[in-house]
């Protein structure tokens, strides 16, 4: 028995995968389905024996997968166990008017439907079309420029002078604000009375209640209110655990990394999953596979223990060694961690084994950017629009390619293709940003990187971009803030307290800057560039009269000519030349000589000046 | 019969109409004639009622026999469910009962048919007529003929059996055959056969019933002036007191009313002499003095003394409270504050005992009436006794009620469903509608309002309503200047139609020119004593001209009328706060807040109070309460640079420096323009560059977390990325299990 555990988790983890891929295709969430497909052919093969194991686990009563004689029962009746006959003939007209994407129709007919589940399809279908209405206005947005109504949600209020005056037969301001708001708001009426009814009837379970805390979480996300939304997918993942794209609008609700170690915590001590919808030992939280690739996904975004991550990476591999989304969130991690040959060598085998899928290819072209391999990416661009011209991630590789010959207008276009396809597509904003950046139009620039941790706040790239365009236009001030904001996300990043460092630099706080530069020294792993470092800090230390630390930090930064084997750079020079300076004040020629002759590279200027100390010195010392 | 004699004031003109004075005459004729009592006292004007010559025997009635004598009977009715559901059936015909000339309806009704159709199908007519006994036929049986009710029960076996139902035409005289075709010819608004008969009875008889009768003639087919001229020219309007209203009537119509009011006297004449005895009196119509006083109270709302009207109104419904229409002007024209209203019903107590059985129904639905602004736990128990006593539910009045409560609690979106139930069945239902026009416009329902409106002018061009309807969409769509063409058109057409004028004095208000508002708005407060609604935009008016002190007049004012709307407390409070005195500012808001409470929290109305109330906070200092109140704003309603730019002031004020400049950059991407939002900015960040980087900081903090939570640093700090690889690299060897060579791939392509 013990050694059949092991294999007896997998056939459960089995039977739930194949349980939701058809489930939650039937109640149109795709791309939960698609994943569980995925999952579950990327899963091992199974044993030769699997017949007899698989009778055996039955045997014990954890009720096995038959195929011969389940199967066709299970996949017949199924989730519509419940639906009425007469529902279930509703059901099928919604299903195929929801497949023809016409969402209008398919809520009408299901207006007055009293089924959790079909209830879910209705409410999924109206968001559908508000969106889809919605997302007409964005397209406007990027081809005139002008900001996206949605986004500026009305606002008539005049603060204190607010009086909500006109109350009763007219309300100019109201009339045709935005209809998609209304929209939103009236489904998410509709949802939480709906909701509220289940509650006291006592009915709170079940893969349609689930469904429908999914989709309130999303509109709450939407509103921006992600504290609820958490909890909403939380309770919806509670009871049906199988629902990929939740898990991920849940780790979209987390800005921060502290946030995701509290939810983490959270989960641990009260998350509970229901028993109905969880097989065997899928239903603890410590060997639900889900929770599983959760914390996957969590430590890609965020970071965290290292160790862990790989033994759960590991064991994620050995149960589902063929599943391709596990090798891309590998590669991603690495990419993250700025492992770029990895993360390439991990795209290559994810394009060898599954080369038709796009996803996470937009990743692998910013890889190839930045090792600039341009050929390699001139390829994954012809192949990725060979494949399907009209996804987000083809245009930015197409975008990404362009960039890289310098074509700065056509990359731009396509981040646009690529926002118009999908606008919820953060890494194209920021893209963009950075051609703009590349353009010098540093206003445009701000405006797309605004848009980028609009949507995604969590995106370090864009508030370091905004930082720095903000540097451009000398407004050291924001771009402070938001060089911090930077920092905060990636507080180990050496590069982020660098440039806090030189924003405090310049607006004249030398104190703060000289912590920011110790911190970044502390965090810096490669020696050769310390150089810059310890030199920006010697002159901080020289500005605020403090000589010692000064001198300490001259010394340091020469010293790291040693380091690297020699090689001198324009700040080893100049701490040369500063050193000996010092040295002459201080009347040790001998030194100063030393240090004067060593500089051997720098401006004339500079050298002519070294020169000449060298010069003096040599008569002091004779 | 001719000798019937003129009713008194406490009479209705069921004392006069031919069916009462055929039975009267019939009792007399055929006083021992069974058949009288035997169909019950609701058929009778079938046996009275032979125009044309009809023979009697061919009438279903006569002939049937006993059982459909007792299932004619309304006693029967009642109890027999298939009986009832069966005239359920019928739609039409709810009115007739509503008052005194419900009889003569009916009559014209077995008029219609009773000739031309066979029995069988008569009979279900009939039955039809009994479709809601209990508002028509109780009504009628209980006033007019409780006596024969009883009697029915009894008598009704020998009379069927006997058959001596028959009631021969040939009994009756010549004259009053004459006034059966008159009456028939009136019934059917064949005015000329009427006017011809009429008149020959008039001059055959010299009866001043038979003149109000030509006149009533007259006075159908509109000819009022002839109307009057037949009244005054024999003093008939001294003679009989009919004669007098109808007269009235007239002038009133022709819009003489310095002559009408000369006819009905400046007040109830009655008032003193109401004996006890006489005032018990009661045929079950209404009594001839409460709609004199109506009339009067009409003539006083026309020349614009509107208390005299209110008072006359009261009068009118004091005297019958049967005499709805009364009711209808002091309630549905806003003569009565939403205090007066309900004591009207409740302190004057209404004299409903009149009604018998019919009492707690009417009063049900009279209560359903009043302003929804008190006392909604009445209101939704009348509601609720009348659905369950009553099965009412889908009656328009109880509907409306509903509808006007939704209203009331701006819950727009189920408002204008019910709305649209209810128009479903009458299309053009003008209570109805202009509740559904103002809630069109709440919601910006450009595209509902325009069809409806073109609905309307096409089909009722002279209604105030439709111009309503139409001025309304062009509000909607932001053209003013038509806008206020159309809701003067309306207001001309009827005067006291509330809407349209508060609508003309708000399109003066959007476009800013308070001093044409103020007046407009002034007017309407004239006009409209029962609503708060004009004081409280006067206010409003005078508070953006900045004259607090005139606005806290006006507010008074309106507060006395209505205290208990939260729009009115939302803008005392916002008064007071303009003028410092928060504390009182945020009591009213705090009561404007409490008020709305069981509204939908994102309605416009309870987010814009929680605004104020958030301001009214953060003025008094009780930081922490305002960014409470503005974050709930925020859950709930649209997005606004200025909440963000307030929240944003806060949190700099409670030294929370991320936050707030976080807020400030929301407020700002929102609305560039917003100055405030900058100025705030800017010294935040000048804050935030000061702020010396310690252990408190949020961004050191921030490290800490992020360090302590990956171990990382803890092993070693410089090593760490390149640890992960370490480990990395042997677990990508160990994945690509059927990929061995994935390294070389990559670099073989590298050094292509």
């Amino acid at each position: 028995m013990i050694v059949e555990e092991p294999a007896q988790v997998e056939q459960e983890i089995r039977l739930q995968l194949r349980k939701s891929a058809t489930e939650l295709s039937k109640w149109k969430l795709h791309k939960s389905s698609k994943w569980s497909a995925e999952a579950l052919w990327g899963m091992a093969e199974l044993p030769p024996s699997s017949p007899t194991s698989s009778n055996a686990a039955g045997s014990a009563g954890t009720g096995g997968y038959d195929r011969s004689t389940e199967a066709p029962q299970e996949r017949s009746c199924g989730s519509f166990a419940d639906l009425s006959e007469q529902e279930y003939d509703l059901y099928l007209l919604a299903s195929t008017l929801f497949d023809c994407k016409e969402f209008d129709r398919c809520a009408f007919f299901l207006k007055n439907v009293t089924n959790p589940c079909l209830k879910f399809l209705k409410l999924y279908s109206e968001y559908l079309s508000w969106d889809r209405k919605s997302r007409g206005n964005m397209e406007d947005v990027l081809t005139t420029g002008k900001p996206p109504k949605h986004m500026i949600r009305g606002g008539s209020h005049t603060g204190e002078t607010d009086t909500t005056h006109v109350p009763q037969n007219a309300f100019p301001e109201s009339a045709s604000r935005d209809e998609q708001q209304t929209d939103s708001s009236a489904i998410m009426k509709e949802l939480s009375s709906y909701l509220e009814e289940l509650k006291t009837k006592e009915k709170n379970s079940g893969l349609g209640v689930s469904l429908l805390y999914y989709l309130k979480g999303v509109l709450l996300k939407q509103d921006d209110n992600k504290s609820e939304a958490t909890s909403c997918f939380l309770r919806s993942l509670s009871g049906y655990s199988f629902n990929w794209t939740c898990w991920v609008e849940l780790l979209d609700c987390l800005s921060r990394s502290d946030e995701s170690l509290l939810l983490m915590k959270h989960m641990e001590e009260r998350f509970k999953l229901e028993e109905t919808e969880n097989i065997g030992s899928q239903g603890t939280i410590e060997n639900n596979i889900m929770m599983k690739f959760f914390r996957l996904a969590l430590f890609q975004e965020f970071s965290g223990d290292v160790d862990i991550f790989i033994e759960e990476l590991h064991f994620l591999h050995t149960i589902f060694p063929n599943f391709t989304y596990l090798k891309a969130q590998n590669a991603l991690t690495n990419y993250n961690y700025m492992d770029y040959m990895n993360a390439e060598n991990l795209f290559d085998q994810i394009i060898k084994s599954d080369p038709y899928r796009l996803d996470d290819l937009d990743t692998y072209s910013n890889i190839l950017y930045v090792m600039q391999k341009h050929f390699k990416l001139a390829y994954l661009a012809q192949f990725t629009s060979h494949v399907d011209k009209f996804r987000p991630e083809t245009c930015c590789a197409i975008a990404n390619y362009y960039s890289a010959r310098q074509e700065h207008e056509k990359s731009i276009m396509y981040f646009r293709r690529a926002l118009t396809l999908n606008k919820n597509c953060t890494n194209a904003w920021t893209l963009m940003g950075h051609e703009f950046v590349e353009l010098r139009n540093s206003h445009a620039a701000i405006e797309c990187y605004r848009r980028a941790v609009d949507m995604n706040t969590k995106d370090f790239k864009a508030w370091y971009g905004l930082g720095q365009a903000y540097e451009v236009l000398d407004m050291h001030l924001y771009s402070l803030y938001y060089f911090q904001k930077a920092c905060t996300l990636k507080p180990l990043d050496k590069r982020m307290w660098q440039a806090l460092a030189s924003c405090y630099a310049k607006v004249g706080n030398r104190q703060e800057a000289i912590k920011c530069y110790e911190r970044a020294l502390q965090l810096s792993v490669n020696v050769d560039q310390n150089s810059v470092l310890f030199y920006r800090l010697a002159e901080l230390c020289e500005q605020v009269h403090d000589i010692v630390n000064c001198r300490k930090f001259m010394i340091q930064c020469v010293d790291v000519e040693d380091a690297t084997e020699g090689i001198v750079t324009d700040e080893t020079a100049k701490a040369r030349l500063w050193l000996a300076k010092y040295e002459a004040k201080r009347k040790n020629y001998e030194q100063a000589y030393n240090y004067a002759v060593g500089v051997s590279h720098g401006t004339s200027q500079e050298i002519e000046e070294a020169r000449s100390i060298a010069r003096e010195c040599r008569q002091r010392i004779q | 019969m001719s000798s019937a004699g003129t009713p008194t004031q406490h009479n209705s003109t069921l004392a006069i109409s031919p069916f009462v004075t055929g039975r009267s005459s019939t009792r007399t004729n055929a006083s021992h004639s069974q058949r009288q009592q035997a169909p019950g006292q609701h058929r009778q004007f079938e046996g009275n009622d032979q125009h044309g010559g009809q023979d009697w025997n061919t009438e279903g009635m006569a002939r049937s026999p006993v059982f459909q004598g007792i299932a004619n009977s309304p006693l029967v009715q009642k109890t027999n469910p298939n009986i009832t559901t069966n005239s359920l059936a019928t739609p039409h015909h709810r009115n007739a009962g509503n008052n005194g000339s419900s009889l003569l309806a009916s009559i014209s009704k077995s008029g219609l048919f009773g000739s031309t159709m066979p029995s069988t199908l008569r009979k279900v007519s009939l039955q039809r007529e009994y479709r809601n006994p209990t508002v028509n036929i109780d009504k009628e049986s209980s006033g007019v003929e409780q006596p024969a009710t009883t009697t029915t029960l009894m008598t009704t076996t020998t009379s069927a059996t006997n058959g001596s139902g028959e009631f021969d035409i040939g009994e009756l005289s010549s004259i009053e055959r004459l006034r059966l075709w008159r009456h028939d010819a009136l019934m059917q608004h064949l005015y000329s056969t009427a006017e011809f008969v009429a008149n020959k009875i008039y001059s055959l008889t010299g009866d001043p019933n038979d003149a109000f009768w030509l006149a009533q003639v007259y006075y159908g087919r509109g000819s009022y002036v002839r109307a009057i001229e037949l009244l005054t020219k024999d003093m008939l309007e001294s003679v009989s007191i009919m004669c007098r209203y109808l007269l009235a009537l007239c002038l009133i119509k022709l819009q003489r009313y310095d002559e009408a009011l000369d006819i009905v006297g400046e007040s109830n004449p009655f008032s003193e002499d109401a004996d006890q005895d006489a005032k018990k009196q009661n045929d079950g119509g209404i009594k001839l003095e409460s709609s004199l006083c109506f009339l009067r109270g009409k003539i006083y709302a026309a020349q614009n003394s509107f208390t005299k009207a209110k008072e006359c109104f009261k009068e009118a419904l004091l005297v019958d409270v049967k005499n709805f229409e009364a009711f209808e002007e002091l309630t549905a024209k806003n003569l009565l504050t939403p205090r007066e209203e309900w004591d009207l019903l409740e302190a004057l107590e209404l004299d409903f005992s009149v009604l018998d059985d019919n009492e707690n129904l009417i009063k049900d639905l009279y209560t359903l009436r009043l302003s929804k602004y008190l006392n909604g736990e009445k209101g939704s128990h009348a509601r609720k006794e009348l659905i369950r006593e009553h099965n009412l539910e889908s009656n328009v009045d109880v509907m409306r009620f509903d509808v006007e409560t939704f209203h009331t609690q701006c819950k727009f979106s189920q408002c204008l469903d019910l709305c649209e139930v209810i128009l479903e069945r009458d299309e053009y239902n003008s209570s109805i509608l202009p509740i559904y026009i103002s809630c069109l416009c709440e919601l910006g329902e450009k595209n509902k309002l325009f069809l409806l409106s073109h609905k309307l002018a096409e089909n009722v061009p002279k209604s105030p309503i439709t111009w309503f309807s139409v001025a309304t969409y062009y509000m909607v769509v932001d053209k003013i200047g038509e806008a206020r063409k159309y809701f003067s058109k309306s207001s001309i057409l009827d005067s006291s139609f509330a809407p349209a004028w508060l609508g003309f004095a708000h399109t003066y208000a959007i476009e800013g020119e308070h001093e044409q508002a103020i007046s407009a708005y002034s007017t309407a407060a004239r006009f409209f004593p029962g609503i708060h609604l004009p004081n409280l935009f006067l206010g409003m008016q005078y508070m953006a001209l900045n004259t607090l002190s005139l606005a806290e007049e006006y507010f008074t004012l309106s507060y006395d009328i209505c205290p208990q709307d939260p729009l009115l407390l939302n803008e005392m409070g916002v008064m007071y706060f303009k003028r410092n005195d928060l504390q009182k500012a945020k009591k009213f808001l705090k009561r404007a807040l409490e008020a709305v409470e069981e509204l939908d929290p994102t309605s416009k109305t309870s987010v814009s109070i929680q605004m104020n109330l958030a301001h009214a906070y953060r003025r008094l200092g009780e930081n922490e309460r305002a960014i409470k109140c503005f974050k709930s704003v925020l859950k709930v309603s649209n997005k606004s640079s200025d909440t963000y730019c307030s929240l944003g002031f806060l949190y700099l004020k409670t030294k929370q420096l991320q936050k707030a400049i976080d807020h400030f950059h929301t407020a700002l991407a929102l609305r560039p323009s917003n100055s405030a939002a900058q100025e705030l900015l800017l010294h935040a960040l000048e804050l935030n560059v000061s702020m010396t980087l310690d252990a408190d900081h949020p961004l050191m903090v921030n490290a800490q977390i992020q360090e302590s939570s990956s171990n990382l640093f803890q092993n070693s700090k410089k090593r760490a990325p390149v640890a992960f690889d370490m480990v990395g690299l042997p677990k990508k060897m160990k994945i690509p299990g059927q990929i061995p060579q994935p390294s070389n791939d990559g670099e073989a392509m590298e050094v292509e």
